[in-house]
C-alpha cells in the first residue's frame, strides 16, 4: 500500500514536471500556471467543492471498470450505461412530481436501473450466444449513444431550447449544496463504500476477485463463474448509470447534447491508472478532476491554453502507468542489495 | 596432488539474489579442475542453475569473484563465455526446426566466401568433421524437426564444440531423454573427458550422478554443502547432504484391509466433440482406506478421467457415486462436499498465483465450512480464515514470509503443502490426486506420499493419478492401467512388477498371455 502510494506521489511529481518542461518550451511560466491551476481548483473550500463536485461522474465510471477488470470482466460499457442512467433518472425528473425526501431516492434507482439494464443487454448476449462482452459493450455504448441523442431531440427535447436538450427536471430531484459540497459527493463516498465492503468483505467479492485472477482456479474451487459474471456485470453498470444520474442531479438538471461525452472513457482511463485498486480509483479520480476543473480557471488567470491540461493528463497516464513496474523493479532492486550486504557480512564475522 | 594449474575454475564467495529477496547463491565457493566431469547436485531451487547461470554470463552475480585459467575474468553475457571457451547446454532446446542439423550448428559462426556468401559446402563439411571427431552419430542434412529429443540435445552440445568450448556446462540434460538413451549421452560426455573437455553436469538423480562423474557437489538452499568424489561416496549420503535428513526410500505402507464402497465409476464413457472416443467403459471402485493407483501413459485418458470426476467436462454415457449419491450430473461446488482434488497444475488449477497465500487457503472452504459464513454466507469472516490459515500452516508446516504475501513467492514444495493442506481440511471422503509431486523436490516428494498414506489410514478414498511408476508402487495398494481411454489392468500391487505396469502401459496387455 505505502509502496504503491509512493510510487504513485513520485509519479505525479515526474509528470509536473515533464509538463513544465512542456511549458517552457511554450514559452510559458510553469510555476504561475500551476499555481493558477491548483488555485482554482484545490486552494479552498469552494474550488475544491467544484473539483470534488467534478470527480462524481470520474470516479464512479472509474470504480465501474475497476471493479469489472479486477474480477477479469471486460465491460468497457461504462459510455453507454452512464448515459442510459441519465435519461432514465431524467425522465423521471420530467414526469415525477413528488417531494425532495422521495424524489432524490427515486432518481438514483432510475439511474442505478439504467445502468443495469444497458450492462444486462451485454451479460445475456454473453449468457445466450457466449458473445464476448468485450465487444457487445463497446457496440452498445454507440447505441445507447444515438438513442439518448434521439430521445433528446424528439420526444423529450424542450421546444424553447435551440439545441437537443430535454426541459429541466422537477426542482425537488435537484441534489442540493450542503456547506458548499453538493450532495453527489457524499452519495459517491456512499457508494464507494459499498462496492468496497462488497468485493473486500463478501463472499462474492472474494470469488471475483480470484476469479479475475485465475478464472479456472475458482471454477474448480466450486465458483459460479457464470453467476458471478452477470453480478459483475449488473453492479459495474449500475455504478456508471449512478453516475449519469448523479451528473444530470447534481449539475445542469436536465440531459444536454453530449452529457455523457469523456466522463466514462476518462473513467476506464483511470481505472487502469489506478491498476484496478478502488482507493486508487478515488484518488486519481479526484487528482484528475483538479487538472480539469483547474485547467478553465487557468486559461483565465493567464494565458496558457486549456489543452495544456490534457497533454498533462497524457503525461500523468502514461509516467505512472509506465512508472508503476518500473518503480517497484528499483525498489525490489534495493531489497536485494540489502540482502547481499547481509550475506556478505556473514563469512567475514566467521571469520572473526 | 593436484597442482594449481589443474584448478581451472575457481569460483569464489559467490552470491546471487533474485529481487526483491530471494538468495538464490549464498557465498558458495566452488573449484572445478581441468578434465573433470564435475556433477552440481541438489533438489529444486538449491540454486545449481543459477550458479551455473552466472559463470556463464546470464545473470550477474552481486558479490564473488571467478578465476578462469588463473585469471579474473567477468562475462557479460554468453557470447564472452563462448569465446573463452565456456558453453551451456540448456534444459530446454532452442533450435530452428526447418533448419538442418549443419544449418543449426553453423549459425552464428557461418564460413563465408570470399564474396560474403555462406560457403555451404565448407560448412557442412566443417561439422561432418566435427561429427566425426567425437563419434557423434548424427547426420548433417536431417532436419532438426524432424530428428529425436537425444538427437537434439546433440546438436546442442555440437554447437557449443563447433565453436571450440572447453568447458561443457550441462543443465539436466537427462531430464528429457527415454532411458535407452541415457547411457548414449553419457559415453558421449565421457569421451569429450577423455579428449581432455572440463563438463559441469547440474542432475537430481542420484544414480545418474554416481555412474559419470568425478566429483560431485551437493548444493542445497543456495549453499555448497559439500564437493566429495564420486568413488569415495554413495546415494545415501548424497541424499542425506541434499535434503540434510534421512530419505525414507522404502514404503512404510502398512497392511490394512479396507472399508466399504466410497467411489464408484460405472460404464463411464467420453466421446470428444471432435467424435474421439477418449474414455470407453471405465469400471472403477475406490473403497475407504485404499490407494488406488491410476498408471498410463499420458493422454491415454487420464486427463479426460480426472476432468469428469471433478466436473469439467461432462461425460457421454454412464455415471460417478460418491457414497452411492450420484454426482454426474452435479455442480462442482455440489462434487466439492464429497471430492477433495490435487490438479497437477499448481499454478493454472490449483491455486491463483497472484493473490495471498491465505486467499488460496480458504477457496472452497469459503463455501462449504460454515464457519466462514457471517450472515447466512454474504459475508466472508476474514478472522476465522486467518484462524483456519494459522492451523494449516501449523499442521502442514508451511514456510512463508506473512499470510498475506502472494502465494508465486512461495517455494514449490510450499505451495503444494498449502493446496494438499487445504483439501485434507475438507472433510470429503474421496480424494483425488492428479500427479500430486510433479516438479516437486526428494524431500517434498517424500512428505507428500506420507500426507497420501496418511489420508489412507484416516478411511479416505484416495485416487492417484501418477506418472511416476515407482510412487504408484511406494504408496499404492491397486494399480489400473489406462491404455487409450480404457482400463487395461486392475492389479493389486502384491501381485505385479513395474516391469509388467510398463509393458501394460505401452502394450495394453500383459505379456504373460502371449506366452
Amino acid at each position: 500500500m505505502s509502496k504503491k502510494f509512493i510510487s504513485g506521489i513520485i509519479g505525479i511529481i515526474i509528470a509536473l514536471l515533464i509538463g513544465a518542461l512542456v511549458m517552457i518550451l511554450q514559452g510559458y511560466n510553469p510555476i504561475e500556471t500551476y499555481q493558477a491551476l491548483f488555485q482554482v481548483s484545490l486552494f479552498g473550500l469552494s474550488p475544491l467543492a467544484t473539483t470534488l463536485k467534478n470527480s462524481v461522474p470520474l470516479v464512479l465510471t472509474g470504480l465501474s471498470a475497476s471493479v469489472a477488470f479486477a474480477s477479469g470482466v471486460i465491460n468497457l460499457g461504462q459510455p453507454g450505461q452512464l448515459v442510459m442512467g441519465a435519461l432514465l433518472a431524467t425522465l423521471g425528473g420530467l414526469y415525477l412530481h413528488l417531494p425532495s425526501i422521495l424524489m432524490v431516492p427515486i432518481l438514483i434507482l432510475l439511474a442505478i436501473a439504467g445502468g443495469i439494464l444497458w450492462a444486462s443487454v451485454a451479460a445475456i448476449l454473453k449468457h445466450v450466444f457466449n458473445m464476448s462482452e468485450f465487444i457487445s459493450t463497446l457496440m452498445l455504448n454507440m447505441i445507447a449513444d444515438y438513442f439518448t441523442a434521439w430521445a433528446i431531440a424528439y420526444p423529450f427535447m424542450d421546444h424553447t431550447a435551440f439545441s437537443p436538450m430535454t426541459p429541466q427536471i422537477d426542482k425537488a430531484g435537484w441534489l442540493p449544496d450542503i456547506g458548499g459540497f453538493n450532495l453527489s459527493i457524499l452519495i459517491t463516498l456512499l457508494a464507494m463504500a459499498f462496492i468496497w465492503i462488497v468485493f473486500n468483505r463478501w463472499t462474492a467479492g472474494y470469488e471475483w476477485r480470484i476469479s479475475g485472477q485465475n478464472s479456472l482456479f475458482a471454477r474448480l474451487g466450486g465458483c459460479n463463474i457464470e453467476k458471478n459474471f452477470m453480478a459483475v456485470m449488473l453492479v459495474t453498470g449500475a455504478l456508471a448509470g449512478l453516475a449519469g444520474g448523479l451528473v444530470v442531479m447534481a449539475g445542469p438538471h436536465r440531459f444536454l447534447k453530449g452529457l455523457g461525452a469523456n466522463y466514462a472513457w476518462d473513467g476506464i482511463m483511470i481505472a487502469i491508472v489506478a491498476n484496478n485498486g478502488l482507493l486508487g480509483t478515488l484518488l486519481y479520480g479526484i487528482f484528475f478532476s483538479a487538472i480539469q476543473t483547474g485547467a478553465l480557471g487557468m486559461e483565465l488567470i493567464t494565458n496558457v491554453p486549456s489543452e495544456i491540461s490534457q497533454v498533462l493528463q497524457a503525461v500523468l497516464v502514461l509516467v505512472i502507468v509506465a512508472g508503476r513496474e518500473f518503480l517497484s523493479t528499483v525498489m525490489d532492486r534495493l531489497e536485494a542489495r540489502r540482502k547481499v550486504l547481509a550475506a556478505r557480512r556473514k563469512p567475514k564475522e566467521r571469520e572473526a | 596432488m593436484k597442482t594449481a594449474i589443474d584448478d581451472l575454475i575457481i569460483m569464489r564467495n559467490i552470491v546471487k539474489v533474485y529481487p526483491p529477496s530471494v538468495v538464490a547463491v549464498d557465498d558458495v565457493s566452488i573449484t572445478f579442475r581441468s578434465g573433470e566431469i564435475h556433477a552440481l547436485v541438489g533438489e529444486n531451487g538449491a540454486g545449481k542453475t543459477t550458479l551455473m547461470k552466472v559463470l556463464y554470463g546470464l545473470v550477474p552475480k552481486n558479490a564473488g569473484e571467478i578465476v578462469y585459467r588463473g585469471k579474473t575474468v567477468q562475462f557479460r553475457n554468453p557470447g564472452e563465455a563462448i569465446a573463452q571457451g565456456i558453453g551451456m547446454v540448456h534444459q530446454e532446446i532452442v533450435l530452428i526446426p526447418e533448419y538442418t542439423v549443419w544449418q543449426n550448428v553453423i549459425l552464428g559462426v557461418e564460413p563465408v566466401s570470399i564474396l560474403g556468401h555462406l560457403d555451404k559446402e565448407k560448412a557442412r563439411r566443417l561439422v561432418q568433421s566435427k561429427i566425426d571427431e567425437f563419434q557423434f552419430n548424427l547426420n548433417p542434412d536431417a532436419f532438426v524437426g524432424e530428428i529425436s529429443v537425444a538427437a537434439k540435445q546433440k546438436v546442442e552440445i555440437l554447437k557449443l564444440l563447433y565453436r571450440n568450448v572447453s568447458v561443457l556446462i550441462m543443465d539436466e540434460p537427462t531430464s528429457v531423454l527415454t532411458p535407452q538413451e541415457i547411457p548414449q549421452l553419457f559415453n558421449e560426455l565421457r569421451r569429450l573427458r577423455d579428449s581432455g573437455h572440463t563438463i559441469i553436469f547440474i542432475s537430481h538423480r542420484l544414480e545418474e550422478v554416481l555412474e559419470l562423474s568425478d566429483r560431485i557437489t551437493v548444493m542445497r538452499r543456495g549453499k555448497k554443502v559439500d564437493t566429495v568424489e564420486a568413488a569415495a561416496t554413495n546415494k545415501e549420503d548424497l541424499a542425506r547432504m541434499m535434503v540434510g535428513r534421512n530419505v525414507i526410500f522404502t514404503s512404510q505402507r502398512t497392511k490394512h484391509e479396507p472399508g466399504k464402497v466410497v467411489f464408484r465409476i460405472n460404464d463411464l464413457s467420453y466421446i470428444d466433440s471432435e467424435g474421439r472416443q477418449r474414455l470407453k467403459n471405465i469400471n472403477l471402485e475406490v473403497r475407504a482406506g485404499e490407494i488406488v493407483g491410476v498408471a498410463g501413459v499420458e493422454g491415454n485418458g487420464q486427463f479426460e478421467l480426472v476432468n469428469t470426476i471433478i466436473g469439467l467436462i461432462e461425460p457421454s454415457q454412464g455415471s460417478i457415486k460418491v457414497n452411492e449419491q450420484d454426482i454426474t450430473q452435479a455442480s462442482i461446488l455440489e462434487r466439492r462436499k464429497f471430492i477433495s482434488y490435487v490438479p497437477q497444475d499448481r499454478g493454472k488449477m490449483g491455486a491463483s498465483l497472484n493473490a495471498s497465500i491465505l486467499e488460496n487457503a480458504i477457496m472452497t472452504h469459503h463455501r462449504l465450512n460454515k464457519r466462514f459464513s457471517l450472515l447466512n454466507g454474504l459475508l466472508l469472516n476474514y478472522s476465522q480464515a486467518k484462524t483456519f490459515m494459522n492451523d494449516l500452516e501449523a499442521r502442514f508446516s508451511v514456510v512463508m514470509a506473512s499470510q498475506f504475501s502472494p502465494f508465486k513467492s512461495l517455494s514449490g514444495g510450499n505451495q503444494q503443502k498449502v493446496i494438499l493442506g487445504r483439501e485434507l481440511m475438507l472433510p470429503s471422503p474421496f480424494v483425488l490426486l492428479d500427479q500430486p509431486t510433479r516438479g516437486l523436490d526428494v524431500g517434498s516428494i517424500e512428505y507428500v506420499h506420507q500426507l497420501v498414506l496418511k489420508m489412507r489410514s484416516e478411511g479416505r478414498a484416495v485416487l492417484l493419478i501418477s506418472a511416476e511408476l515407482e510412487e504408484l508402487f511406494l504408496i499404492a495398494d491397486r494399480i489400473i492401467v489406462l491404455y487409450r481411454g480404457e482400463i487395461v489392468a486392475d492389479l493389486p500391487v502384491e501381485n505385479t512388477s513395474v516391469e509388467e505396469i510398463g509393458y501394460l502401459m505401452l502394450e495394453g496387455k500383459t505379456w504373460k498371455k502371449n506366452e
